[in-house]
C-alpha cells in the first residue's frame, strides 16, 4: 500500500502531463515514463521498463502505437494486447529469437514497415550470420540504430548511424578481438582506417571524407571478396569513382586496411629505414647543436679575449 | 684607397633572395597546414585545422603551397644552369655548395674543437659543411615529400605511371615517405637552420642576409675565410691592413 502511495503523486502528474501528448497510446506510456525500474523476468534477463516519454515522442517512431511493434506479450504481466500476429512476422520472430532479450516478436515487427531493408539485411554477410549460422554475434536493426524507443534520423548528430558516429558503432564489434578471431578477421581494421588519409581526414571533421558504410554499404553490407560486395573487385572502380574521378583498377588496390607486416617486406623495411633516417638525421643534428652551443657560450663568455682563435 | 675593403659583400643576389622567401613561406603553411592531418587523433589539431580554415581549406592551402615550392624548385635549379651555362657562376672547390671530402674532414675537425680538443676552428668556404647540409636538406626533402605529395594529391594519375607488381606496397611507401620525412624536415629547421641562423652568438634573432643579401666583410673573413682568401688575395689584405694601420697612426 505504501508503495503504491508512493508511486501515486508522481503517477498523477504523469497522467496529466502525458495524456494529451500521448493521446495514441497513453495508457502504456502514463506507466513507464513514471517508473524508473529495471525488473527480472522468470529466466532472469534483467529489463529496463523506463521509456523517457520526452525522447520517445522526439524519435522518428514517436507518433506510433506501443502496439504497433509490442503486438503480443509471451510471458509477462501484460496479458494484453494479444492481438494475431503475421504469419511472417511470426517466423521471421522465430528465426530472431536468440537476438531477442525477451519478446521476439518486437524485433521482428520492424519487418512490418521496413521490409525491403530487413530483406537486404538477411542477405548481407551480418544477416546471414544470424539467419543461417544462428550466430548472436551478426547486428540486427537495434545493435546498429540502437535503442527502438529512441531512433533519430540519421541526420542528427546523436544517432548511432549519423556519420559521425558510424566509426564507433561498427568499432562495437570490428575493434572486438574475440568477434574478430571467430570470424577469421583483421583486428585492426578501425586502427588502419583511422591511419589512412580517408580515417584522418574523418577524425578532423572532413564531412566528404568517407566513412565504413560509405564503401561498403550498410544493410546490404557483404564480404568483400562476394562478387556482390560494393568493395570487390568488380565493383570497386565504379565504387572509388564516386569521389575520385578516373579512378581504375590499379588505383583502386590502393586501400586493404591490411596491417603492414613483415609479408609486405618493401613497405615494412622501408617504413623502417626511413625512421632509422628520421633518427640518426635528429640524433646528428641535435647533438651537433648542443655540442655547438657549448663551444659558442665557452667561447664568447669564458674565453672572450682570444677571438681570433680560428685565424691560427 | 682603391685596394680598400669593402664593408660588406654581397653574398645572395636579388633572384636567390626572392626564392629563399617563397621557400620558407611555402614551407611554413606546408608545416602548419599538414601537422594537424597527422596527428588527427590528438584534440589539439581540431582547433589547429580550424586556424587554417578547416580540413577542406587546409587542404587547399596545402596543395597550394606544395606545387608553388616545387616550382620555386624548379626555378632554382634551372637558374643555377643559367648561370654555369653564361659563365656567371664558376665552379670552385672554395665557393661551390657541393659536398666534398674536405666537408667530412670539417665536421670531424669542428666537432673536436667544440669539445675543446683541435685548438683552431676549421676554416670554412662560401659554404660551411653546415650550410651545405642545409641546403641539400632541401634537397632530399623536394625528391621524398615533393615526389610523393605529387603522388597523394594525384592519386588517380599516379596509379597509371606506377607499376603493377609494386601496387602492394606503393602507397604505403608513399604515405610513410611524406608524412616522416615531413616530420623530419620541420625537426630539422627547426634545430639546424634555427640554430645556426638564428640562436647563434651574434646572429640572435636573426641574420639579416636572407633580406640584403649583404654579409659584413667582418663577418665574411670569419666565417668565409676560403672564399674571403680568394675574393681579397693575400696582397690586397696586407695592402689594405697597412693603409688602416698608417691612417690610424
Amino acid at each position: 500500500m505504501r508503495k503504491i502511495l508512493r508511486v501515486l503523486p508522481g503517477f498523477l502528474i504523469a497522467v496529466f502531463l502525458c495524456v494529451p501528448a500521448f493521446a495514441q497510446s497513453p495508457n502504456c506510456i502514463i506507466c513507464h515514463s513514471s517508473i524508473k525500474a529495471r525488473i527480472k523476468d522468470p529466466k532472469g534477463i534483467v529489463v529496463d521498463i523506463y521509456i523517457d516519454a520526452d525522447r520517445f515522442s522526439k524519435s522518428v517512431h514517436g507518433n506510433l502505437d506501443c502496439t504497433t511493434c509490442h503486438i503480443r506479450f509471451s510471458d509477462n504481466p501484460h496479458m494484453q494486447p494479444n492481438l494475431p500476429v503475421n504469419k511472417e512476422i511470426l517466423t521471421l520472430a522465430s528465426e530472431v529469437e536468440p537476438k531477442a532479450k525477451i519478446e521476439p516478436v518486437a524485433l521482428a515487427a520492424c519487418y512490418q514497415c521496413h521490409g525491403q531493408i530487413y530483406d537486404a539485411l538477411k542477405d548481407s554477410i551480418h544477416g546471414k550470420n544470424i539467419f543461417v549460422q544462428k550466430q548472436t554475434d551478426g547486428p540486427l536493426c537495434l545493435d546498429c540504430h540502437g535503442s527502438p524507443h529512441y531512433i533519430m534520423p540519421k541526420e542528427d548528430r546523436t544517432s548511432p548511424v549519423n556519420h559521425w558516429n558510424i566509426l564507433n558503432t561498427c568499432g562495437k564489434c570490428h575493434n572486438r578481438e574475440d568477434i574478430s578471431k571467430k570470424y577469421g578477421l583483421s583486428t585492426e581494421v578501425i586502427e588502419r582506417y583511422k591511419e589512412s588519409f580517408h580515417g584522418k581526414k574523418y577524425i578532423l571533421g572532413y564531412s566528404n571524407a568517407p566513412i565504413c558504410t560509405d564503401c561498403h554499404g550498410a544493410h546490404d553490407i557483404k564480404n568483400w571478396d562476394d562478387p556482390d560486395s560494393p568493395v570487390s573487385w568488380g565493383h570497386r572502380v565504379a565504387t572509388c569513382g564516386k569521389c575520385h574521378k578516373g579512378a581504375n583498377k590499379k588505383f583502386v588496390a590502393a586501400i586493404t586496411h591490411k596491417p603492414v607486416g613483415k609479408d609486405n617486406p618493401v613497405a615494412y623495411y622501408g617504413e623502417k629505414l626511413l625512421i632509422l633516417l628520421l633518427l640518426s638525421v635528429f640524433a646528428f643534428t641535435i647533438g651537433h647543436v648542443i655540442l655547438e652551443a657549448y663551444s659558442e657560450i665557452r667561447d664568447n663568455i669564458f674565453r672572450k679575449g682570444k677571438e681570433e682563435h680560428h685565424e691560427k | 684607397m682603391k685596394n680598400e675593403l669593402p664593408e660588406e659583400i654581397e653574398r645572395f643576389n636579388i633572384v636567390f633572395r626572392i626564392q629563399h622567401i617563397i621557400l620558407f613561406t611555402t614551407f611554413l603553411l606546408l608545416a602548419f597546414t599538414g601537422w594537424a592531418l597527422k596527428y588527427p587523433e590528438v584534440q589539439q589539431s581540431h582547433w589547429w585545422i580550424k586556424i587554417w580554415g578547416g580540413p577542406r581549406t587546409a587542404g587547399i592551402i596545402h596543395r597550394t603551397a606544395g606545387i608553388t615550392m616545387l616550382l620555386d624548385f624548379t626555378w632554382h635549379v634551372l637558374y643555377l644552369g643559367y648561370l654555369l651555362i653564361t659563365k656567371k657562376m664558376r665552379l670552385n672547390a672554395k665557393t661551390t655548395i657541393i659536398p666534398l671530402p674536405k666537408d667530412v674532414k670539417d665536421v670531424i675537425h669542428n666537432m673536436l674543437y667544440f669539445i675543446g680538443i683541435a685548438k683552431t676552428k676549421p676554416k670554412f668556404g662560401r659554404f660551411s659543411y653546415i650550410q651545405k647540409f642545409d641546403y641539400w636538406a632541401v634537397f632530399w626533402g623536394m625528391g621524398i615529400i615533393g615526389l610523393s605529395g605529387l603522388a597523394l594529391a594525384f592519386p588517380t594519375k599516379t596509379a597509371l605511371v606506377v607499376p603493377t607488381w609494386s601496387l602492394n606496397w606503393i602507397w604505403e611507401l608513399i604515405k610513410i615517405m611524406h608524412s616522416d620525412e615531413a616530420l623530419l624536415a620541420i625537426v630539422f629547421i627547426l634545430f639546424w637552420h634555427f640554430y645556426n641562423e638564428h640562436l647563434k652568438f651574434g646572429k640572435f634573432p636573426m641574420s639579416m642576409t636572407w633580406i640584403t643579401g649583404k654579409l659584413s666583410i667582418e663577418d665574411e673573413r670569419h666565417e668565409h675565410p676560403l672564399e674571403f682568401g680568394l675574393l681579397f688575395p693575400e696582397e690586397k689584405i696586407e695592402a689594405s691592413q697597412t693603409q688602416q694601420k698608417e691612417t690610424q697612426k
